[in-house]
């Protein structure tokens, strides 16, 4: 009785290495892939960033952003970052400077243009500037060799008639708000 | 039209299942089994299940992917971004000092800094006895028996911005009082630290306006500097 339980045990045991063992040896090899894979395109993008002498951008450092030059007038104080180069009896030139950055990718092209338009007709007794071209809802070109990857400034000039309102003049103490297109095109 | 080892129709068409096409003389050429001519870019239009096997296809093909590739590099890249800009107009209204055209004339001093808001006049120096000033532009009197005036005239220009006002009123005022018995004037108005003192109701503006500085002293006023600020104000109407 005795020798048929040891004999039991021995055979269990014997059974239970040998199922180690293979369940050892399963498990030492595995495999497997990637697939990678990658589609480089070519492209560029602009987007707006604050300049050290101009007004803080709204979203600097994106390509919608907003630059707020505060309450102007003909004489009275300006916000930081505005000047006002000119004043004449006729109008008077609020201005600022922002930076446009252009980065290009798998594009042989060196240099882009940047042009730009009002998104709608400008408001009454104004006008708006960039690097002294004057600017409509039509397309004006600004640059025609922008470097990509570096900030490069411009002159943002508001061109406001001293008329007063309803003679020609803008309208006063309220916000007036316009948008100004840019695009950049690889050359 | 002629490529490769076959002449093609131009109607010959890539199609599935067909097994002939007509050439331009109208014979029937057998094409076999389905190939599919493929080409990179654009999948959509160049990559056919066709049963066409001419050699002239697969050039027209051919030449048809190239322009395709062509076209795509050729395409300008751009990229778009908005800026978007806000103020607030205020009106606004400016005064400045100017020289008198008589400058330099009796009664007409040159102002120092002039055509800001921010100018110097000298009467140099003067006395009693004698009517004695050391500057000719100075306007030199002796007021009664015992008092002495010097005077220059100069120029004020209020300017308007965006505003609908009229006109503007003028007013002045001495920064510090004056020792005994010496008095700072207007075009004869006399001035003190208590208040502006309206000098005029309605200028116009951008329009020049003279004004006559005056200072009255009176004999018994001992030797020394006398100096004064004074403050002009316009306001709009």
């Amino acid at each position: 009785m005795l020798k048929k339980y040891i004999s039991i045990v021995r055979g269990a045991a014997l059974v239970g290495v040998l199922m180690c063992g293979a369940s050892l040896l399963a498990q030492t090899t595995a495999s497997g892939v990637i697939n990678g894979s990658l589609n480089n395109t070519n492209g560029i993008a602009i987007q707006f960033d604050s300049d050290p002498a101009g007004v803080t951008l709204g979203a600097a450092g994106t390509n919608a952003a907003t630059a707020n030059f505060g309450t102007v007038s003909a004489f009275g104080t300006l916000a930081a970052g505005v000047t006002r180069p000119s004043v004449t009896a006729v109008n008077f030139t609020v201005r600022t400077i922002f930076d446009v950055q252009v980065v290009s990718g798998g594009l042989n092209s060196l240099t882009y243009t940047l042009t730009a338009n009002l998104a709608a007709a400008a408001p009454a007794g104004m006008s708006y500037k960039v690097d002294a071209i004057t600017l409509t809802t039509a397309l004006q070109t600004i640059q025609v060799n922008g470097a990509y990857g570096t900030d490069i400034p411009h002159n943002l000039d508001l061109v406001i008639l001293t008329a007063a309102p309803g003679a020609g003049g803008p309208a006063l103490n309220t916000p007036i708000t316009t948008t100004i297109n840019f695009t950049a095109t690889a050359n | 039209m002629y490529f490769g080892n076959k002449t093609l129709p131009v109607s010959a068409f890539c199609q599935d299942q067909i097994k002939w096409a007509s050439d331009a003389s109208g014979q029937v050429m057998n094409v076999t089994g389905q190939e599919r001519y493929g080409l990179l870019l654009p999948a959509v239009l160049l990559t056919m299940s066709c049963n066409l096997k001419f050699r002239g296809m697969k050039a027209l093909l051919a030449m048809g992917g190239l322009l395709c590739l062509l076209a795509s590099s050729a395409a300008a890249q751009t990229s778009s971004g908005q800026l978007t800009i806000t103020m607030s107009v205020q009106s606004s209204i400016t005064l400045i000092f100017q020289d008198n055209p008589s400058v330099g004339t009796t009664g007409f001093c040159p102002l120092t800094n002039a055509g800001t808001n921010n100018v110097g006049l000298d009467f140099g120096t003067a006395a009693f006895p004698g009517s004695f000033h050391t500057l000719a532009c100075v306007n030199y009197q002796h007021i009664g028996t015992a008092v002495y005036q010097v005077s220059s005239a100069f120029d004020i220009v209020v300017s308007k911005s965006n505003s609908s006002s009229p006109n503007y009123r003028l007013a002045a005022q001495i920064s510090t009082p004056p020792p005994a018995n010496v008095t700072w004037l207007l075009n004869n108005v006399a001035l003190t630290t208590a208040g502006f003192t309206t000098l005029d109701a309605a200028d116009n503006y951008a329009t020049p306006i003279t004004k006559t500085l005056q200072v009255q002293v009176k004999n018994t006023v001992g030797a020394q500097p006398l100096l004064e600020t004074i403050t002009f104000l316009a306001t709009a109407n």
